[in-house]
């Protein structure tokens, strides 16, 4: 039983798959499929930036702000309806730094002012979207560069390129999170941040460096944010935050720290996109969505958490 | 090799070491021994980087050094074995190993993996342990992660050619006995390639095991001695400004029980645990449960106080049986639980001393559903004074109260509370040996008056000297019982052949 | 008392207040107008009162994400039971989100699910059943409807708006619910120290129970208060209320731990963050910069007003 407990998420998501096809059978249709592929590009780009920050114990409030002001800008700097830049995919990197810098913000407000991050990144959210308004001053930018729309429209062995670069995405955070020092650092501030720095680790430029990758990841969902909704605007990824944390604790990431992976992360956005498309292939009405989303969360975490070894649940 | 000379430090204006003279040879293990408060703690901490010396210096072979910080410190080839263990249960043994130095096995940030197994493998062959390096360190046992502890200091040999210097920080008082046997092998196997500074409270375990000893107190050093010239009085003495009375457990203060039963235990069982466990407990008595870990006995406390539930079997408390299960039947009962986690379990720090004492009892100070807290106070002035708790007053916290001092509020908590039968757990962890000593003197004040206690501790030698009567427990069961009268006691070795 | 470091720290939210305060009525004195104040606190009643429901979870160590969904749907109940049950349609409003609260303070802790999930996913069943029930759309409530029943919302008495003097009553009671009686004192045990909480004979389930359902049944009034100032109930009536909530409870110096913290510095978090927000239309702030200057001030009234020493990590 115990070792049924680590693939636990994934026998949660095939026995929704498998429910729902049962109902409806176009659910294992290539197409839906690849629509389901489509849509957890953007969210899982965001639950991966805030799992890094999960994994350290600390949460990160801020990627509605983060990808906000990443898309304007992005959104801004290629070939747009209200000024005359055209970088073209020059601004690729350019989105990816903004979301980098807004990270290493978050970092340094926690780091050197000794915020907690549930405030810091806050309250950065909240800077992100200003920011986002202020630079269109209540103007709607349109994109008008066909090589940033190819990103979401143009297909390569029937996926959008935007989920062909979600996947290199993922194969970097399991890097990262696996192989490299920064990742099993930022597991041991999560394990105990005390013993992690009793240890040697340093905490200080783990904590900046994971709050700017996860910045870095945000910025990526923006450029691909722009690229499908062919605009920039501030309240472009409104009501995302709480689905990107939702998926990341379903995933078997625990809030307090210490564990969780891309690929369990993977799986729990999987799990959030699976039901919300199957109740709109069992045609489900649109509001009632949330609600069985609700249970269906409850009902995962209930089944995925290993809670029998947190002795304390807060 | 490693020299300390001259170091003081202060902290606020307050000089907690003074003029500190050390020195530790090649191959030798150094015992450190002194109250809470003595400044030993302190003294770890400069030798491990974390604070740095006022005034004098260190010497490393005769060249003076400085400890900037923990790596500087390991760098330099002092480590410390951390008794509340600095390793972290979410990582892998390798991980854990080589923690802050995976600099050795990685490139431009990329970590090899084999590497670090490989070079985990080794250090673990020094230490006799023979598991996986990809393990998990929380599926390992408290004494293997005590190992892992001891080969992750023990991994600088490599880096520091010859000068490893360990520090063993009261590595004993979590472990059991046949853990501690392992552990004291190991390091008189390691002489040979380390020194050791071995800081305990455990004065026959700091002689069996140290080549010299220095006693610290009041931030001073005041004795120096070869282990073989010194003796556990002269170093109470030495440490504590009077004399180890022979009376250490105030053996002479053991009175005889009262003939009527407290409790009464029959067919009591948990599953995995103990089975059918009967047993009578007396007014007044003290009832010592002897046992390894394994034999049952730590989950009997916690069954006897209603933190786990029991399988079959039922307990009587002055004549009445109990129902249901959980803490709060129990505490109604009269059943007092003094915890091995104190921190935890035992009390709420962030709460003051007063909220803490009227926690198990908050209806007495509960007047038409209001608080009274002037009531509060004066409750807990009492038992300030009744106990000797050195608080600034009822409404500390208790995080600023001493080791012994919280253990001392917990007490009051169960005698306010109405405790007539108290669960004691370890209740002289983590203490120095002053305030071992007045929860002794506490323990037989409350028998006299007729609390029953059952008993279970640290070393064979406290519950000897404590109880009345031992029951000692092995897989499960009761092995054997023993009475135990002042001037009639058993020896040791008499309950360790049961219990194993 | 002497003033201490310690003492500054604590009064920080009080005195960064203070300041704000002085400093915009230096720019418009208008701000401090009688007017303008009780305009100001009327518009910071609701905020104050689903804060205060945060604070007691808070306090025991949870968080609570369903309040807005919460509060909606009393709007809604409110709205639809109005006209057809008069009074007792706010007793079945308040009672609808004290269930909703009790529900997810038992999910919690009969499934050992973390309280972050459980009342985010609470909350969003509550809005699809709000949304049902309105068929998403938003209910008015007829101006005579409202002026029979509302009368205790949106009157005034002795030139004071009746929401100030309902948040008024809902500070004292609950000051005096966490400050004195047994409950205030096991929730502040079970959030400072849950383990001992229990081992010293404490229902830890029960108090957590209660205390949902007491910051679910707040915000259900948070809601039924919204309802009668825009004389309307929708499913997303009280949305962009949640987290400022949290920060107002936050900013007040209630840790996030746990344990620490209490009902009257969330009404200066509160206070604040109303002044912030309303103090930025006072001094001119451009509409596109308002998030800008608002998630700053945040950031520095934290950074000075949480006292770390309590804190001894920072996550």
């Amino acid at each position: 039983m115990a070792r049924l407990r680590r693939f636990s998420s994934l026998i949660v998501l095939l026995l929704i798959a498998v429910l729902i096809g049962s109902i409806n059978t176009n659910f294992f249709d290539p197409m839906n499929l690849v629509r389901i592929a489509t849509t957890c590009s953007i969210p899982l780009l965001m639950a991966l930036g805030g799992m890094f920050v999960i994994q350290m114990g600390s949460i990160d409030l801020s990627v509605e702000g983060v990808v906000a002001v990443a898309a304007v800008c992005f959104a801004l700097l290629v070939g747009n309806n209200l000024n005359g830049y055209a970088i073209g995919l020059w601004a690729l990197p350019v989105a990816i730094v903004v979301g980098a810098l807004t990270g290493l913000l978050n970092g340094l407000l926690q780091v050197n002012l000794r915020i907690p991050s549930f405030m810091a990144t806050l309250g950065v959210g909240f800077v992100g979207i200003g920011l986002a308004t202020a630079l269109l001053q209540g103007n709607t930018v349109r994109v008008l560069d066909m090589d940033v729309r190819a990103i979401a429209l143009y297909r390569l062995l029937g996926l959008p390129l935007s989920v062909w670069i979600v996947i290199l995405a993922l194969g970097v955070a399991h890097f990262v999170s696996r192989h490299t020092v920064l990742g099993r650092h930022a597991l041991a501030i999560g394990g105990g941040e005390d013993l992690a720095r009793l240890n040697g680790v340093n905490v200080r430029r783990t904590r900046i460096s994971i709050f700017a990758l996860a910045g870095a990841f945000y910025g990526l969902a923006a450029i691909l944010a722009v690229a499908q909704f062919g605009q920039g605007h501030a309240l472009i990824a409104q009501g995302q935050l709480f689905t990107a944390i939702t998926a990341i604790v379903v995933g078997g990431a625990s809030l307090a720290g210490g564990n969780g992976s891309p690929l369990g992360t993977l799986l729990g956005v999987l799990i959030v996109v699976v039901v919300s498309n199957g109740m709109v292939l069992m045609g489900v009405a649109p509001y009632v969505q949330q609600g069985v989303q609700g249970v269906l969360i409850i009902a995962a975490v209930a089944i995925a958490l290993d809670r029998a070894k947190a002795r304390v649940v807060k | 090799m490693l020299t300390l000379k001259n170091v003081t430090k202060r902290f606020n204006g307050v000089t907690v070491l003074k003029g500190i003279d050390l020195e530790v040879r090649k191959h030798e293990v150094v015992g450190l021994i002194g109250e809470n408060g003595a400044g030993k703690s302190t003294l770890m901490k400069i030798l491990t980087g974390v604070h740095q010396p006022d005034e004098g210096h260190l010497e490393l072979d005769g060249q003076p050094i400085v400890l900037d910080s923990p790596r500087g410190a390991t760098a330099q080839g002092i480590a410390m074995v951390y008794q509340e263990q600095s390793i972290l249960p979410n990582l892998s043994v390798a991980e854990n190993l080589f923690m802050g130095r995976e600099d050795e096995f990685s490139r431009f940030g990329w970590l090899n993996g084999k590497k670090l197994h490989r070079a985990a493998r080794v250090q673990l062959a020094k230490v006799n342990l023979d598991i996986d390096p990809g393990m998990l360190c929380s599926e390992l046992s408290f004494g293997q992660r005590q190992m892992i502890e001891l080969a992750k200091a023990l991994a600088l040999e490599e880096r520091c050619q010859g000068h490893l210097v360990i520090l063993l920080d009261e590595p004993t008082s979590v472990l059991e006995q046949r853990e501690i046997d392992t552990l004291f092998r190991l390091v008189r196997q390691l002489k040979s390639r380390a020194s050791f500074i071995f800081v305990s409270h455990r004065l026959d375990e700091l002689l069996a095991l140290s080549d010299r000893v220095y006693v610290m107190k009041d931030g001073e050093v005041v004795a120096q001695m070869a282990a073989a010239h010194a003796s556990k009085e002269r170093l109470h003495t030495l440490m504590v400004g009077r004399s180890l009375q022979a009376e250490f457990y105030r053996e002479s203060l053991q009175k005889a029980c009262f003939p009527d039963v407290a409790m009464k235990v029959r067919g009591l069982s948990l599953q995995g645990s103990f089975a059918s466990l009967d047993f009578d407990l007396r007014r007044g008595e003290i009832l010592g449960i002897a046992g390894v870990v394994g034999s049952g006995r730590e989950e009997l406390c916690r069954v006897l106080a209603g933190l786990l539930p029991r399988s079959a079997g039922e307990i009587q408390v002055h004549g009445k049986r109990l129902q249901g299960g959980g803490p709060g039947a129990a505490i109604r009962a009269g059943i007092g639980y003094i915890p091995r986690e104190r921190k935890i379990e035992g009390i709420v720090s962030m709460l003051s001393v007063a909220q803490n004492m009227t926690l198990a009892r908050v209806g007495q100070v509960t007047r038409c559903g209001l608080l009274d807290e002037g009531r509060e106070r004066t409750i807990a002035e009492e038992w300030i004074k009744r106990l000797s708790i050195k608080t600034p007053g009822p409404d500390a916290l208790l995080l600023n109260l001493s080791g012994g001092n919280q253990q001392k509020v917990v007490l009051a908590k169960w005698r306010n509370a109405g405790s007539t039968i108290l669960i004691l757990d370890h209740p002289s962890r983590g203490l120095d040996v002053g305030a071992k000593e007045d929860v002794y003197q506490l323990i037989r004040e409350i028998t006299e008056q007729g609390v029953a206690v059952i008993l279970t501790a640290d070393t064979l030698e406290e519950m000897i000297g404590l109880s009345h009567r031992i029951l000692v427990m092995r897989d499960g069961e009761v092995a054997q019982s023993f009475d135990c009268l002042p001037g009639a006691k058993p020896q040791q070795v008499d309950l360790i052949q049961h219990m194993v | 008392m002497p003033i201490t470091l310690d003492v500054f720290r604590t009064q920080a939210p009080l005195l960064a207040l203070v300041v704000l305060v002085a400093l915009i009525a230096g720019y418009d004195p208008g701000f401090i107008q009688p007017s303008a104040v009780l305009g100001l606190l009327a518009d910071t009643s609701t905020l104050f009162i689903m804060a205060t429901g945060i604070t007691f979870v808070l306090l025991i160590g949870g968080i609570d994400l369903s309040s807005q969904a919460v509060a909606s749907m009393a709007s809604v109940v409110i709205a639809l039971l109005l006209p057809s049950m008069g009074i007792w349609a706010f007793a079945i409003g308040i009672t609808a989100g004290i269930a909703a609260g009790a529900l997810s303070g038992l999910l919690h802790t009969w499934l050992r699910i973390p309280s972050f999930i459980v009342t985010l996913a609470i909350g969003g069943v509550i809005t699809s059943l709000t949304m049902l029930a309105s068929a998403n759309r938003t209910i008015n409530i007829d101006g005579a409807e409202r002026d029979a029943w509302f009368g205790w919302v949106t009157g005034q008495t002795a030139g004071i708006p009746n929401e100030v003097l309902v948040a008024f009553v809902v500070l004292l009671l609950c000051l005096f619910l966490h400050r004195k009686t047994p409950f205030g004192r096991y929730g502040n045990a079970v959030g400072a120290g849950e383990p001992a909480a229990w081992a010293s004979g404490i229902n830890v389930n029960r108090i957590k129970v209660m205390t949902f359902a007491l910051s679910a049944g707040l915000a259900a009034l948070s809601g039924v208060l919204m309802a009668g100032r825009l004389s309307s109930g929708s499913p997303t009536l009280a949305n962009e209320f949640l987290l400022p909530a949290i920060a107002a409870v936050l900013v007040g110096g209630t840790a996030l731990t746990g344990g620490v913290g209490g009902v009257w510095r969330t009404l200066i978090g509160a206070l604040l963050v109303s002044v912030v927000r309303i103090g930025m239309t006072f001094v001119g702030v451009s509409v596109f910069a308002q998030q800008i200057v608002f998630g700053v001030i945040l950031i520095i009234a934290v950074a000075f007003t949480l006292d770390r020493s309590k804190l001894p990590i920072v996550k």
